[in-house]
């Protein structure tokens, strides 16, 4: 079996190195960097730079850990995005050893299918070749969208990819769009001393998460300075001298050194042949597949954000492995049911399963449990008392069917439930199993326990 | 113990009413529950508030709790020393410690309120 795959983010790359595993001969064509988005412009480098300013925040409170600091805190953008640099290229060479070692070819240049069965690689120089497969793995991914009437310039209107590359940290910087990016380079950039606006069109931050998660995000955003105004649109921008003149759509006026735009992503669909080979796209461009990870077109294959699902790294990597497997005659599908997702803003915020006010669309009828961190004597020790545990399990049945983390290490707290969750576990199991002392998963268990009236440390209501 | 020229609510908030305006602020009883208090979410200036609903919200290495209002009325000032030493809450209450200075929209507001007295009485019987 000769698979071609296209593109080499997480959903590319994983299923590259399934499909070799299963005895596979695997070309992987990629126009820039092994790894995608993730590895280059996304979760690592974010989580990378966020490592030095949560560092330089956490810093600011020596004094009240007890270490004298005798002298100044001064971050420094250039040596950060150096290391930023480094923590990436490990990780991409990383990627290349597997390859190596899994006998995967990588072809640098872009992919155009010119029929279900050949993929014409033009390289940067200007040289074409060819590579031919029984099978092909679309894996492009996605990348920053923009607003029309003021698109990315890469100087004063930034997306996120270009706001990891700034040369000096910007006095002030307006980030349209209070979702998962926007707040994470809000955290960002406001610990290493930007003044932070965020507008937002829609009426929370983070709207897609559970509206407690939302509304505590919200205070400690405040906490920080971190200025958002909701339900605004950017209805102009003017570039003048002293910076971004954004004018919004209530009449005012902002201003600012630079512009973040994270409205969202698009869909890298285009101009790579799915027309003339015939492959389904969606209204928003998104590649149309079933649950095996197949498009219309047999033998060719979609995963990950080109598929329009729900833009996670770790679900393209599961859908890369679903479909290298159908590919090689082992029958597989997707499940979408336990998705855990993470938001790496300071609190962390984790999330899987149904948010509370679905569950009460749905007419479900659910009982929910809750957990401060600061009832926690870890969370002291640490001096993070900030954010809770919620989670949410059906009346009848008992069963977890959500959890919502805001807090310390909210996205590795978050996997205990996601498991319970897959295993179909209690909230009595939950409850039930001892935690070790002391810890934050604490904080599950105390949960769990509040979900029954039965948590040892809240006080009687 | 609890001022005598003030009123208190039965939500443990106080105000100190001078002419049209009222200052508010949390009493003794709920800064020492609360405990050590960490953050307080101040109201916005000119944002109006009703009588018995939240006007701020409070952390404190226990809880996090709202503060509610005694009164209605428009928000003239809000404490901004708070939002970098919350602990003045602990520390002073009743005075430096308020919180917001209200322009009271309706004074038989103020009469339903308890006196220091009664209100001494009802901390007692709280605590029970």
């Amino acid at each position: 079996m000769k698979l071609a795959v296209l593109g080499s983010g997480p959903g590319g790359y994983v299923a590259a190195i399934k499909a070799a595993q299963l005895n596979a001969e695997v070309t992987v064509i990629e126009d820039t960097e092994v790894g995608g988005t993730c590895l280059n412009w996304g979760c690592i480098p974010t989580k990378a730079m966020l490592a030095s300013s949560e560092l330089l925040s956490k810093s600011r409170e020596l004094g009240a850990f007890g270490i004298e600091l005798k002298g100044e805190l001064v971050p420094n953008l250039a040596k950060i995005i150096e290391r930023k640099n480094k923590v990436v290229s490990t990780q991409v060479k990383g990627i290349k050893g597997l390859f190596k070692s899994w006998e995967i070819t990588l072809k640098e240049g872009r992919g155009v299918l010119t029929s279900a069965g050949e993929i014409e690689v033009r390289t940067k120089d200007g040289n074409t070749g060819k590579v031919e497969a029984d099978a092909i793995i679309i894996a492009t991914g996605s990348r920053p969208a923009q607003i029309p009437t003021f698109p990315f310039d890469g100087k004063n209107i930034l997306s996120s990819t270009e706001a990891l590359e700034l040369n000096e940290i910007p006095k002030s910087l307006l980030i349209v769009g209070a979702g998962v990016i926007g707040c994470e380079f809000a955290c960002l950039y406001r610990e290493l001393g930007a003044d932070v606006t965020i507008v937002e069109m829609l009426p929370r931050a983070v709207a897609t998460e559970d509206h407690e998660i939302s509304e505590l995000l919200e205070r400690e955003l405040k906490k920080k300075k971190i200025k958002l105004i909701t339900e605004i649109r950017v209805a102009r921008v003017e570039i003048k001298e002293d910076g971004v003149h954004a004018f919004l759509s209530d009449g005012k006026e902002l201003v600012a050194e630079k512009m973040l735009v994270a409205i969202g992503r698009t869909f890298n669909s285009d101009n790579m042949g799915l027309e003339s080979v015939g492959v389904h796209k969606g209204g928003r461009g998104e590649i149309i597949v079933n649950n095996k990870m197949e498009t219309n077109v047999p033998g060719i294959y979609a995963v990950g954000d080109v598929t329009g699902g729900l833009l996670l790294a770790h679900m393209a990597s599961k859908e890369g492995i679903v479909a290298a497997k159908n590919i090689m005659g082992i029958d597989a599908t997707i499940n979408y049911n336990v998705v855990p997702a993470a938001i790496f803003t300071s609190p962390e915020i984790a999330s899987v399963g149904i948010r509370e006010h679905q569950a009460a669309e749905k007419g479900i009828k659910y009982k929910t449990g809750h957990f401060q961190f600061r009832g926690l004597g870890k969370a002291h020790a640490m001096g993070e008392i900030a954010g809770f545990i919620k989670l949410i399990a059906e009346e009848s049945s008992d069963k977890l069917i959500g959890a919502h983390i805001i807090g310390p290490h909210a996205s590795d707290l978050i996997h205990e439930v996601a498991l319970a969750m897959k295993a179909g576990l209690t909230v009595r199991d939950v409850a039930d199993t001892i935690h070790a002392h002391p810890t934050l998963a604490e904080g599950v268990m105390e949960a769990a326990e509040d979900l029954h009236g039965e948590a040892i440390h809240v006080p009687k209501k | 113990m609890n001022p005598e020229d003030i009123r208190y609510h039965k939500e443990h908030t106080w105000v100190r009413v001078s002419g049209k305006k009222g200052t508010i602020g949390i009493t003794d009883y709920a800064q020492d529950a609360l405990g050590d208090i960490v953050y307080i979410d101040l109201p916005e200036v000119d944002s109006v508030v009703e009588a018995n609903s939240e006007i701020s919200e409070i952390e404190s290495t226990k809880a996090t709790s709202s503060v509610i209002s005694p009164v209605s009325g428009k928000i003239l000032e809000v404490n901004e020393e708070l939002s970098e030493s919350p602990e003045v809450i602990n520390e002073d209450p009743y005075n430096k410690g308020w919180i917001a200075v209200i322009e009271i929209e309706n004074p038989s507001e103020v009469d339903d309120l308890m006196e220091s007295a009664e209100y001494g009485k009802y901390v007692e019987e709280e605590s029970k």
